[in-house]
């Protein structure tokens, strides 16, 4: 990872931070579901990062994230867990052989793996973010309808942004 | 002994993931002095100057309509004013002292369980915890947490918040408190089952603490229902004040009185 790529994602953190404070949290359909987009920062991280690294980066923005919103430690906590598990979780998506440089996305590894990725890590960081957030549990039903909608529209979102990017940096190649 | 070496450093991230994971938990739970958690929320002077940014700018755009709004209440006030003036020369009433902070509204949130408002004035412009907010149409909520220069604002619409209110006219009082859901309708719970509420009614501020004077507008009740299981009502009212769309609001800095405290005092002995 050389220091452009690490500019490039301080960049980018601090681009995800100011939306999701500025514009996602205002956003609460129903009452209950907010897309947390930020997990960005975690979900598509290139993969030559030392495990350390990701887990500082999602630490950090996570906790930016606690600053605004008054809520400290719950969004960095969350994400934390996401960023130690992030590894793992692509591992099931993607096939062994392929370990070059690469980030995950729907170029990178099919837009089927693409999307069951995303929906994964999207559950993980909800479920942990929900239930941290609203300790003492007293209704579970309506806890995991927080988790599997917010986690819908975050996946959407970031597969619709994905998609969007991905086309427009294929005609840029083909030029 | 070499290779427990390697092993830990091979996993390292193992280890890095426990302390950040439990630095957050301890942000979570462990935060009981008000004062570091202002400074770990909206109210430090980092994002505090971020958001009221923003506000400002989302503020541009409302400014036409506040303006008229205010000119409508400052019609009001000189109507009261003129009321009150008269009553004076009338009769000697004593003056009272209730000063009164205006402040701008810089981050509110309406839809989630746990809702707070962040305002830009602070303990610098002699914002205390415990103070009551409202705005021109009816109370808002209770200052929670002072910072220098910001504060934080448990609003009505949060499930931690009670205030004690009123009927007006019938004397009967019971607590405003919310539940989740609609963000303008809140409930007055501990009202006794005898008294005798119409939907329509005004709901005020009662008075009987310090936090706000009495007879502010809370709100219109807006349907009653007797609860099968005790004695009392359960009252929704429909709040005057709409929490979703707030500029500037008033902060009550009026001192208790200090005899009354020196009471207060006397009968927990």
């Amino acid at each position: 990872m050389g220091a452009i790529s690490i500019f490039r994602k301080i960049g980018q953190i601090i681009l995800l931070v100011a939306l999701q404070v500025l514009i996602f949290n205002k956003i609460n359909l129903f009452g209950y579901v907010t897309p947390l987009l930020y997990i960005w920062v975690t979900v598509k991280i290139e993969n030559s990062y030392s495990r350390s690294a990701i887990l500082l980066f999602s630490f950090f923005t996570g906790l930016a994230i606690d600053m605004f919103t008054g809520t400290p430690g719950v969004n960095a906590a969350a994400i934390t867990l996401l960023a130690f598990l992030q590894p793992y979780i692509l591992k099931l998506f993607v096939l062994y052989d392929r370990r070059e440089l690469m980030i995950p996305g729907a170029d990178t590894m099919k837009r089927g793996p693409f999307i069951g990725y995303v929906s994964l890590c999207a559950i993980v960081h909800h479920l942990f973010y929900f239930i941290l957030k609203s300790i003492p549990v007293a209704d579970w039903s309506m806890l995991m309808s927080k988790v599997v909608f917010s986690a819908a529209l975050t996946v959407l979102l970031i597969v619709v942004i994905e998609i969007s990017f991905v086309k427009n940096s294929n005609k840029k190649g083909r030029r | 002994m070499r290779s427990l070496f390697d092993l830990i450093i091979k996993h390292s991230y193992v280890i890095l993931f426990v302390v950040l994971e439990t630095l957050s938990l301890v942000l979570l739970f462990g935060f009981n002095d008000p004062q570091k958690k202002a400074f770990m929320t909206s109210a430090s002077g980092v994002s505090g100057s971020v958001l009221e940014v923003s506000s400002a700018i989302s503020g541009f755009f409302a400014y036409g309509k506040e303006n008229s709004e205010l000119a409508a209440e400052n019609a009001r006030l000189q109507a009261e004013l003129f009321m009150l003036r008269d009553s004076i020369a009338d009769s000697r009433l004593p003056s009272t002292d209730n000063s009164i902070l205006t402040a701008r509204v810089i981050d509110n949130s309406i839809r989630k369980d746990d809702n707070y408002i962040t305002l830009n004035r602070g303990t610098m412009d002699g914002i205390r915890q415990g103070m009551g907010v409202y705005d021109s149409k009816g109370v808002v909520g209770v200052i929670m947490l002072a910072a220098k220069h910001y504060s934080i604002v448990l609003p009505v619409i949060n499930g931690k918040s009670s205030i004690s209110c009123k009927i007006k006219g019938d004397n009967s009082f019971g607590f405003l408190e919310w539940s989740g859901g609609d963000a303008s309708v809140a409930e007055l719970r501990d009202l006794p089952y005898y008294a005798t509420i119409n939907v329509g009614d005004t709901v005020v501020t009662s008075g009987y603490s310090d936090i706000f004077p009495e007879g502010i507008d809370v709100g219109v009740v807006s349907n009653v229902q007797q609860l099968t299981s005790g004695y009392t009502l359960k009252v929704n009212v429909q709040l005057a004040a709409d929490l979703s769309n707030l500029g500037w609001v008033y902060i009550n800095t009026a001192q208790t009185d200090v005899e009354l405290k020196e009471l207060l005092n006397q009968i927990k002995q």
